[in-house]
């Protein structure tokens, strides 16, 4: 089977270094996706789950760091920082692979000589030594969305993010469902991602993100997938496979 | 006798200095009046018990005993010329008695002023009334004492009393309070001269200690690791492509880096110098970031020579694209001008990134740029940051005749 990459750079000549010599060192692999930016590295993540992931630790959206947290031991996660010093040394302490900027070809010949050989056993589990760096830098302390505004004919309705039951993505558009009524947000629901508080605003499935309160039960559906019933709204909401963790005992 | 006063002597003299040196010793001495003194001298200030130190080491032992020695000699001499000018009936034992008494209460109470001013200089009416009441007193005793001894009447006693009474107090007050109370004056408004000035030395080493701290700190924050290696990364990338930007963005990371250098030596740039550093750092930026980062400097040639603290203008960009521009997925533009009214001038830096909710961190870069503001022109600059829809607006108030 082919492996599939991802990869997460916000400088192009920074990106474009990274595709070409992986190209190079590794011509079997797939690059699947390449983004500039964290929400959109999630987003793609999730809709071509690939098997290994690189990640700039800073990024607008969401930081290298939160992308892999929210990967969890899904994905191989491959760091790429030109100076973090305190991550880099906890990274070695804790063995996560990482890789500096500028990117040498030696030293990516070595990083993906590591990588292979853990292709075939479970992704390491990365959140830990991701907490611990994340609670020694000067973390965004990224701004809750609090109000959205939503359209309706004439009017702009705004929306207290407090009451909304869950948000479905709609192309370019996000459904917002409130209990007894819905509203449609001129923002991609990827970007609203960044906004919400991932503990009380859990994401289901790529298009997808329902408030954790508003869920009344997730019910099994056959061994792979399962469904989520709300509280103050008929709808049924599928779990994709990426987010079942998040129901298991 | 003797024995017991010498020893007295000798356990008293470490006591006094080591309280003068230290004034938390006072409350080791032993009670009584030796913790009075001890308490006394721990109350006067600083300076004052620095004088009183020196003043015993010099004066202690024999040389106390000699000065002493040589103060009598004097008012002997001053006795005997007295007498034959003033009171040739007294008799010679009688003048020279009168003439150490007063000699010493003099130098006694000079001493003890000279090195307790400061009380003596803000109470000067009280001690000149205290002087007074003494004197009184010393004379009606004395007048008493005299009367009984000599067995006179106290018809004779009621004549001179007023004379004695008034007479006293005056020449207390001449001899005595009137040369202490010029002394205390004198040296308070020594000492307060002397304050002052020590206050204004510690101002400025204060002034100049924070100076190279913020020195420090900007050769530290100019050197951003990040910069540095992203940079050559994109310019090792254009390399090996072969693209022509390779050279244009050297080009530009070498002017950033001469300027930087040499105006971090500088206390003072040209705007035209800084803007030149600011477009150089945006040039490096825009290469690097792409269609993320567009952005116009301005700077109206009469501005051209003004000179303002290095590197101001620079850390504002660089704020502009580290909590501006970067945070922001879609990117933005940066706009820096500058312009010139009656009495100021006014650079701003605008960014249409996210704005201050995003801006984690940026404490310290303005915080430097604050602190070198105050040192350059006290409280007549200003750095003032607001919302502006989009983004973040940062602005540099400097008054224009520092200015220039």
């Amino acid at each position: 089977m082919t492996v599939t990459i991802l990869v997460a750079e916000d400088e192009p000549l920074m990106r474009e270094r990274l595709l070409g010599m992986l190209a190079l060192a590794w011509p079997d692999a797939q690059v699947v996706a390449a983004v500039d930016n964290g929400l959109d590295a999630w987003d793609a993540y999730l809709e071509h789950a690939p098997r290994v992931v690189f990640l700039d630790i800073r990024m607008p959206g969401l930081s290298g760091l939160e992308v892999a947290e929210r990967i969890g031991r899904q994905a191989h996660v491959v760091f790429v920082t030109a100076y973090d010093q305190y991550a880099v040394d906890a990274f070695d302490a804790g063995a996560v692979d990482y890789l500096l900027k500028p990117i040498q070809p030696g030293r990516l010949d070595k990083a993906l000589a590591r990588l292979r050989e853990k292709l075939d056993s479970q992704p390491m589990d990365v959140s830990a030594v991701v907490r611990q760096v994340k609670a020694a830098s000067p973390a965004p302390a990224r701004e809750q969305l609090k109000w959205l505004k939503a359209s309706v004919g004439k009017q702009i309705r705004l929306i207290d993010v407090e009451e909304v039951l869950f948000f479905q993505a709609d192309t370019k558009y996000t459904r917002v469902v409130l209990e007894g009524s819905e509203a449609l947000v001129r923002i991609p629901l990827k970007d609203l991602l960044g906004g919400l508080d991932a503990d009380r605003f859990w994401q289901i499935h790529r298009g997808t993100v329902v408030k954790v309160t508003a869920i009344r039960a997730a019910e099994r559906i056959d061994a792979e997938r399962m469904q989520v019933l709300l509280r103050g709204s008929s709808e049924v909401l599928p779990v994709s496979r990426s987010f079942t963790h998040l129901f298991r005992e | 006798m003797w024995k017991r006063i010498v020893k007295w002597q000798r356990e008293l003299d470490p006591e006094q200095s080591g309280v003068l040196r230290d004034p938390c010793l006072a409350t080791d001495a032993p009670a009584g009046y030796r913790r009075l003194v001890a308490k006394t001298l721990a109350d006067f200030s600083v300076i004052e018990r620095q004088e009183l130190y020196r003043f015993l080491l010099n004066y202690h032992g024999r040389d106390l005993w000699l000065a002493l020695a040589r103060l009598s000699a004097t008012c002997c001499v001053v006795g005997v010329l007295v007498k034959l000018a003033l009171f040739p009936e007294k008799s010679w034992l009688q003048i020279l008695v009168a003439a150490n008494g007063i000699g010493l209460a003099m130098a006694m109470s000079i001493v003890a002023v000279w090195f307790n001013y400061s009380k003596t200089a803000r109470f000067k009416y009280r001690v000149l009334l205290k002087v007074a009441v003494v004197g009184m007193f010393i004379g009606f005793v004395s007048a008493l004492g005299t009367t009984l001894l000599r067995g006179d009447s106290w018809q004779a006693l009621f004549d001179i009393l007023p004379k004695i009474m008034l007479g006293a107090p005056v020449a207390m007050i001449v001899l005595i309070a009137a040369p202490t109370i010029a002394v205390a004056v004198l040296r308070s408004r020594h000492y307060d001269i002397l304050t002052v000035r020590l206050a204004q030395e510690a101002e400025q080493a204060r002034l100049a200690r924070e100076l190279s701290e913020t020195q420090l700190r900007l050769l530290r924050a100019q050197i951003e690791p990040h910069f540095l290696f992203n940079t050559l990364g994109a310019v090792q990338q254009l390399a090996e492509q072969g693209a022509p930007r390779a050279a244009e963005l050297t080009a530009h990371l070498i002017d950033f880096l001469r300027a930087s250098m040499s105006d971090m030596r500088c206390e003072q740039v040209s705007l035209a110098t800084e803007f030149g550093l600011v477009e150089s750092y945006l040039a490096v930026m825009q290469i690097r970031m792409g269609e993320r980062l567009r952005f116009r400097i301005d700077l109206p040639t009469s501005l051209a020579a003004t000179r303002i603290p290095s590197m101001l203008v620079l850390t504002l960009a660089e704020n502009a694209i580290k909590h501006g521009i970067e945070p922001s997925l879609r990117g933005g533009d940066i706009t820096i001008t500058a312009q010139e009214d009656a009495d100021r001038i006014r650079i701003a830096v605008h960014d249409s990134g996210v704005g201050m909710s995003d801006t984690p961190g940026n404490g310290t870069g303005l915080e430097n740029v604050r602190s070198r503001l105050r040192l350059t022109y006290g409280e007549s600059a200003s750095l003032a940051l607001s919302e502006a829809e989009p983004g973040l607006l940062a602005e540099l108030l400097i008054p224009r005749k520092d200015a220039q």
